[in-house]
């Protein structure tokens, strides 16, 4: 057996360059200290301010460099090991075969200084299990590389020999491309997303800091009081002005959410590697990632009315351990339309798409429609008690009442092929698709309302899914409920039964 | 279906007095505290005594209640649990899919001697399913025998 190459064997430090990014990166730290100086104009806490700030920067220095210094890992045939802590020393072993996904990512600075966060994720928990903050891009793509030789074949395999770097291109050779989106496809997504949450943050923060003034004078400038005479005349009527300012509103939402979807998918590239999906994508912060076929728990179809109009429809992935940024869900396609979407996720799992999904009990309308009732009621009470004119709030109940006939419409569920599929949601409409042999837990509640009404909700648990969305069938007739929920357990059994003797095939290894 | 251990009904009830007592010197704290508050709207020891009057009837009544309702049946495939006095659950939990399990017991239920079974899945819902009321011995029996059934198979 030959010894592996020296890097492997030796503990490694990070990249020297991570000291400027780390560096760079505590210093909104500082302006949070000095944002009373720029904003008081005399005082004497100004020296109080400045001391306060060389105290945290003498400390911050050289912590920076000692957790460089404290800072190694090492990558074994079967293991990785992170030593790391300033005061406490943290030693974290990671099995090699429990690594799910190596995550390669950069945002802008590391992008110029050449420099890679690499994240290691495991099974075991939601967030990633080791970080390497930062490593150089090349010993990134090396670090991945070694582990997923090592996955392929435990043991007997060298790891990759240390001439010059397996480029991308070069990995392309094995790859086939399962999706890309161009640039204007890319625009044409965005402009389906409508951002209020972002457009609030940047509202607030300028109101935080005082800002508003800065902006208003800027904005002036720019526009050398061209718009004066048509801002008097849109203030000298609230109706007009509140038209516009809706108008405004939706127009900069639209804007941020094409903004924010360029810069998640910009270059969204999506292959298949052997076994494992590759997922690349980003603007200013590129992230690459690997999803083994294996881990992958379920496929969701997420779309919204208007994007259903045109037949436009984004497929996620639910895998374990997989970051929490895009709620335990990968995106696998951001965009695109029906026929292409099921070709790729053709790949992942053979799909059938049901012709027809069993429609759930119509006292599901009922039941929802008194919920929602019984939520406007509950946030009318307390304004009606002092602004009388709110109960007129009440006049949307028969919009509620469409919105919970249209809840029931967009319900449904299905069994085909060893899938389950589960539609449900109309503002945001979704389509789960778990395989059977995913399934973890099954479960069947019945409030003392549902007993009542002879119903049934059927929960069918999976590894990863969020806490808020995992595919629940509300309110099924109860017989018939017990009856599928029976049934997809029996079915579920069923897949094990030719796997059991494969998986007795593997065993024997084990003791 | 087996039932719980009918012991646990009394687990239960020191457990729902503790918080009763805890729960009524609260308020009852609170009262005193402000007992010469002019604002004050309700007249001293009325909340007290409400919360000790549910407290008490909670105590006696939702044990027995929870008790009654508990059901569970351990098979060569399945551990199958059936609960919830309002919100009546049934849980499958199929055998293969079980990460690992603890069998654990607290102050109180050692003076009883029992213990619970705690089952840990890979699903979010289900990271554990607690089988609480078995007698120490019984816990850990069915621990051995479901243990023979963990697979080693990644997920």
């Amino acid at each position: 057996m030959q010894p592996p190459p020296l890097h492997t064997a030796t503990p490694q430090r990070l990249h020297p360059l991570s000291l400027i990014q780390r560096f760079v990166r505590s210093l909104p730290g500082f302006l949070v200290l000095l944002l009373p100086m720029m904003f008081r104009t005399t005082g004497r806490s100004d020296w109080f301010t400045l001391v306060l700030v060389i105290i945290v920067g003498a400390l911050t220095l050289p912590l920076i460099i000692l957790h460089y210094l404290r800072f190694s890992y090492l990558i074994s045939p079967t293991e990785i090991v992170i030593h790391s802590g300033i005061l406490t020393r943290r030693k974290r072993n990671i099995p090699l075969e429990k690594v799910q996904n190596i995550e390669i990512e950069q945002s802008l600075l590391p992008r110029f200084l050449g420099i890679a966060k690499v994240k290691i994720e495991t099974a075991g928990s939601q967030a990633a299990e080791g970080m390497l903050e930062y490593v150089g891009l090349d010993e990134a793509q090396r670090i991945r590389a070694t582990v997923r030789a090592y996955q392929k074949n435990p043991g007997t395999a060298s790891p990759v020999p240390d001439h010059p770097v397996v480029p991308l291109s070069d990995e392309q050779s094995s790859e086939t491309l399962l999706f890309e989106i161009p640039f204007r496809r890319l625009l044409l997504s965005g402009t389906f997303r409508f951002s209020l949450l972002y457009l609030a943050v940047i509202f607030s923060l300028l109101q935080q800091f005082d800002l508003s003034q800065v902006v208003e004078s800027a904005l002036d400038w720019v526009s050398r009081g061209r718009f004066e005479p048509y801002l008097d005349q849109a203030m000298a009527s609230p109706f007009l002005t509140a038209t516009v300012a809706v108008i405004l509103t939706a127009a900069l939402g639209w804007l941020t959410g094409i903004a924010i979807t360029i810069a998640r998918y910009y270059g969204f590239r999506l292959s298949l590697e052997g076994d494992k999906l590759h997922k690349r994508s980003g603007l200013f912060t590129v992230a690459e990632g690997t999803i083994p076929l294996a881990k992958i728990q379920a496929l969701i179809l997420r779309s919204n009315p208007l994007m259903r109009k045109f037949g436009w429809y984004r497929l996620e992935l639910q895998t374990m351990g997989t970051d929490v940024r895009e709620r335990g869900h990968q995106v696998a396609v951001p965009f695109a339309q029906e026929e292409v979407l099921l070709q790729v996720a053709s790949h992942i799992r053979p799909l059938v798409f049901p012709d027809a999904f069993s429609p759930v009990s119509k006292l599901h309308i009922r039941r929802t429609f008194i919920r929602y009732a019984l939520m406007l009621s509950i946030s009318l009470a307390p304004i009606a008690y002092w602004w009388p004119l709110a109960l007129w709030g009440f006049a949307a109940l028969p919009l509620l009442l469409v919105f919970a006939y249209l809840q029931w419409r967009h319900h449904g569920y299905a069994l085909v092929d060893n899938m389950l599929y589960i539609k449900r949601g109309v503002l945001t409409q979704y389509l789960w698709m778990v395989p059977l042999d995913k399934f973890q837990v099954l479960y069947a509640t019945r409030s003392l309302f549902q007993r009542r009404l002879e119903l049934a909700s059927l929960i069918v648990d999976t590894a990863g899914a969020g806490p808020f969305s995992s595919p629940v069938i509300h309110d099924v007739p109860h017989p018939d409920g017990m009856a599928f929920l029976e049934h997809l357990y029996n079915a579920f059994q069923a897949t094990f039964l030719p796997a059991q003797t494969v998986s007795s095939e593997v065993s024997p290894e084990a003791p | 279906m087996q039932p719980l251990h009918p012991a646990i009904q009394t687990v239960w009830r020191i457990k729902m007095g503790l918080v009763t007592s805890v729960l009524v010197f609260g308020v009852l704290a609170y009262d005193v505290l402000n007992l010469f508050d002019r604002s004050r709207m309700l007249p001293f020891g009325l909340l007290p005594g409400l919360c000790l009057v549910l407290g008490l009837l909670s105590t006696f009544y939702l044990p027995r209640l929870r008790y009654r309702f508990w059901k569970f049946e351990l098979t060569h495939e399945e551990l199958y649990l059936e609960r919830g006095i309002l919100n009546r659950v049934r849980t499958i939990v199929p055998l293969r899919r079980i990460q690992h399990l603890d069998v654990s017991q607290d102050v109180i239920e050692r003076n009883f001697e029992l213990g619970k079974l705690i089952v840990h899945t890979a699903g979010t819902r289900s990271s554990d399913v607690i089988l609480p009321g078995l007698q120490l011995q019984h816990a850990e029996q069915l621990r051995d025998a479901v243990k023979a059934y963990i697979t080693e198979d990644a997920l």
